[in-house]
């Protein structure tokens, strides 16, 4: 699996993001610290416990990342979680939350693979 | 690379929550700049605090944990520290209250998630290179006004201590006043608004101070200095400096506007008026009178009491409170005594302490010393002056001319020239001991300065002035120069030369033009002999010069040469004229003379050795004028006389021989005849 496959894969714009970070070497670097990233881990737990400025922040991190990495499919839908935290309270996340894990479980899925591809 | 900033590797602090986000900043950067991650904003405060000024930039994300990007901004406002680093936020906040708001705390610029490379690196590296200008900027204005006033406050010192010495004070006074001025305005910022003085006037008030008394530059010294009170005369004069020291500012009309001229002017004007309006020079009143001024009035009362003076002792300090605080020295503005009363143990506390709080104002004194001690000890000041100006328009002519100038002081046997002479005669323009100067020799000729004193050892005091033509070989060139010297006397009991002073000027052109004038005026065009003026004169001379020699006059003239003019021309004429002069030429030697005394008529002057027989000499010239000219059979008659007599004059010996000329012709053409006396009278000319 070549890095552009697994954009094509992950709903992202590999032309985007060659065009700004300007090398297929740095691009791979960041796509594969995605998968070490603990913002998604603790966007649940915030959820989870209830922490409704910690899960934005979470949210926000991960929208920040993704547009970083054009990582587009997930960018879309953390961006809207991200603007349904903003308020300071979780009421009506879980409109987004569902899109958002089923974008990252495949974003993580074709990292992975891409990953085990190329080692 | 053109776009590096400088040598040293620029600083940036990346402030961001996510590792990812940093780390792709950091890569984007790090090959140009050196790059500190931090991970929120509590952390990047606790770094600036330590070493904020080791960075260059900061790049700072909005959404952080624990504290967020405002709360930095924030924290560098209090700080002020906004002022010196810039701030690029670094988010994918998009909405604009959030940018607006990161603009409004100082931010200097947005850089929106996704991050592109080339644009992080633009923007980063444009901000550093603009703070850096800036930076650098800002060291050099503040460079330039530490030395401006690092300058002034010199001046000041150098002209106020000046006035002090003169004042025959002792130095300490204007310290005191400018201590006492700065602690009095300090207070009253603190207790009033109602005077505009800004923080930054303070120390160009108190500098002003020292200025008060410089129009006491102007009081004559005997007032000035007297051992004893004034006379109301006196004291009238020396009331006077307060409006001296205001004009002598005012005349600085380029500095005018210059707040250090402002203050000083208005503390030399009005620092002797009194609240109450019983004060001078313009009796002013209250708050009429500036602040500065009123200020500066109180600190001169207080150091005057506390100093001795040659009129009264010095009084104890509380003692000098208490006579300005009941108004016992005038009236002062009743907020400014408050500020006194307060800052009194202060005001004590320093002056009870190290009072030479700067070194330099040591060496300010010196300086002042020295010049007042340069000061009318033997020439006044307006007598330097008018030597400077001397000086200035002698040397500007002494530039312009072409002459060489000189001086030579005998004392110190010193020869001075200016630049022009000195360049002229290959030498420098101080020569020690001329006589001795190899150079001087080779252009001036071996003897030139025995030569010298012997001309000035015929000068006297009463005609000092001597100037003869001579020839100097200048630059290889033999040419006429006018020596014109002055002899300086000293005026001692026995009159000594203390100095020659002179000019040697070339008078070659005129004088070549002078002497080809002369040549010209004593001979004949025709044919390049003398003419009679000429022969007159050179006989008269080798008469007087030549005493033990022999002459023999001898006159003489073409026979028949009106025929040859008539038969052959003018011009045939004038070549036989020609041909006789080069026969006389080739046939007289070189110490006889020839000239052409008319129409065809000639003189030959013999100069010749007694053991030479003259008629032998006469016979060979006489054949050798003789023979033909052309188709012109030309033939001579001539008149001798030989002087037997130093007292025979040569009018008389020329009538001799023309009378001798006379019985020639008559006895027949193409002869000569040596005059005896029976011919005396034949000469039927005039």
């Amino acid at each position: 699996m070549t890095l552009q496959q697994c954009y094509q894969a992950l709903g992202g714009d590999y032309d985007d993001v060659l065009g700004r970070l300007r090398s297929e070497r740095l691009v791979q670097k960041f796509v594969l610290k995605f998968l070490d990233d603990g913002s998604y881990r603790l966007l649940l737990d915030s959820i989870a416990a209830g922490d409704a400025q910690e899960a934005f922040r979470a949210a926000h991190t991960i929208k920040g990342m993704c547009q970083n990495l054009s990582f587009t499919l997930l960018a879309n839908s953390v961006s809207e979680l991200t603007d349904c935290l903003r308020k300071g309270s979780l009421e009506g996340h879980e409109q987004y939350l569902p899109k958002v894990q089923e974008d990252y479980e495949k974003t993580v899925a074709a990292i992975k693979e891409f990953a085990s591809s190329n080692l | 690379m053109p776009d590096r900033v400088s040598d040293k590797r620029e600083r940036i602090l990346v402030v961001d929550d996510s590792e990812m986000n940093r780390s792709i900043l950091a890569d984007m950067l790090s090959d140009k700049f050196d790059v500190t991650e931090v991970e929120n904003g509590e952390v990047a405060l606790q770094l600036l605090a330590k070493e904020a000024h080791s960075f260059s930039l900061m790049l700072l994300d909005i959404v952080m944990p624990i504290k967020d990007g405002f709360d930095v901004l924030t924290e560098m406002n209090r700080t002020g520290l906004i002022e010196d680093l810039p701030v690029i936020m670094v988010s994918a906040e998009t909405a604009s209250a959030q940018i607006e708001r990161a603009y409004e705390l100082g931010a200097t610029d947005f850089i929106m998630r996704p991050f592109d490379a080339s644009i992080v690196y633009r923007r980063v590296l444009n901000t550093i290179s603009l703070y850096a200008k800036q930076r650098k900027l800002m060291s050099v204005i503040e460079q330039q006004i530490a030395e401006k006033e690092q300058n002034n406050s010199l001046m000041v010192d150098i002209l106020s201590h000046i006035v002090e010495f003169r004042n025959g004070e002792s130095g300490l006074h204007i310290l005191h006043v400018r201590t006492i001025t700065d602690f009095l305005l300090r207070k009253l910022i603190k207790k009033t608004t109602r005077y505009s003085i800004a923080e930054e006037d303070i120390p160009v008030i108190s500098l002003a101070s020292a200025l008060h008394d410089i129009g006491k530059i102007g009081i004559d010294d005997k007032i000035l200095n007297k051992p004893g009170r004034l006379t109301p005369e006196e004291f009238a004069v020396m009331k006077s400096h307060s409006m001296i020291g205001a004009s002598m500012l005012n005349s600085l009309s380029m500095y005018k506007d210059d707040p250090l001229v402002k203050h000083a002017y208005e503390i030399c004007r009005w620092h002797h008026e009194r609240w109450d309006g019983k004060g001078y020079p313009d009796g002013l009143k209250g708050d009429e009178i500036p602040i500065a001024a009123q200020i500066v009035a109180l600190a001169d009362v207080y150091d005057a009491l506390t100093s001795e003076r040659v009129y009264k002792p010095a009084f104890p300090k509380e003692r000098a409170r208490d006579m300005i605080l009941h108004g016992e020295c005038g009236e002062f503005n009743p907020l400014l005594l408050e500020c006194f009363a307060d800052e009194f143990d202060n005001i004590c506390a320093i002056f009870t302490g190290n009072i030479s709080r700067n070194i330099a104002q040591n060496d300010i004194r010196q300086i002042a010393k020295a010049a007042l001690r340069s000061q009318g000890v033997t020439a006044s000041e307006r007598t330097l002056k008018l030597l400077d100006y001397e000086r200035m328009k002698y040397n500007f002519y002494a530039q312009l001319t072409d002459e060489i100038q000189f001086e030579y002081n005998v004392e110190n046997d010193l020869l001075r020239l200016n630049p022009v002479g000195a360049n002229k005669l290959g030498v420098d323009t101080e020569i020690i001991a001329p006589a001795s100067s190899a150079k001087l020799k080779a252009q001036l000729g071996e003897g030139w300065f025995e030569g010298m004193k012997k001309v000035l050892r015929r000068t006297k005091p009463d005609s000092p002035e001597f100037s003869r033509e001579c020839q100097l070989l200048l630059g290889g060139e033999r040419r006429w120069y006018k020596v014109i010297m002055r002899l300086i006397w000293a005026e001692e009991i026995e009159p000594t030369i203390s100095s020659v002073i002179g000019k040697v000027v070339d008078v070659n052109t005129t004088h070549v033009a002078i002497s080809e004038l002369k040549e010209k005026s004593i001979r004949d065009p025709l044919t390049g002999l003398l003419n009679r003026e000429g022969v007159n004169e050179a006989i008269e001379h080798k008469f007087d010069t030549f005493p033990e020699r022999r002459f023999a006059v001898a006159v003489l003239d073409v026979d028949d040469f009106k025929s040859a003019n008539d038969i052959y021309g003018h011009m045939f004429g004038d070549k036989v004229l020609q041909e006789l002069s080069e026969r006389l030429l080739h046939s007289t030697r070189v110490h006889d003379l020839c000239a052409r005394i008319g129409g065809d008529e000639f003189l030959i002057v013999f100069d010749y050795s007694p053991e030479y027989d003259i008629h032998s000499i006469v016979a060979r010239v006489h054949h050798s004028l003789c023979g033909r000219v052309d188709d012109f059979d030309l033939s001579v008659s001539m008149g001798i006389v030989e002087m037997t007599s130093k007292a025979q004059k040569f009018p008389s010996l020329f009538k001799k021989a023309d009378a001798a000329l006379y019985v020639s012709k008559n006895g027949g053409k193409g002869s000569y005849t040596f005059y005896d006396d029976t011919m005396k009278g034949a000469s039927p000319r005039k």
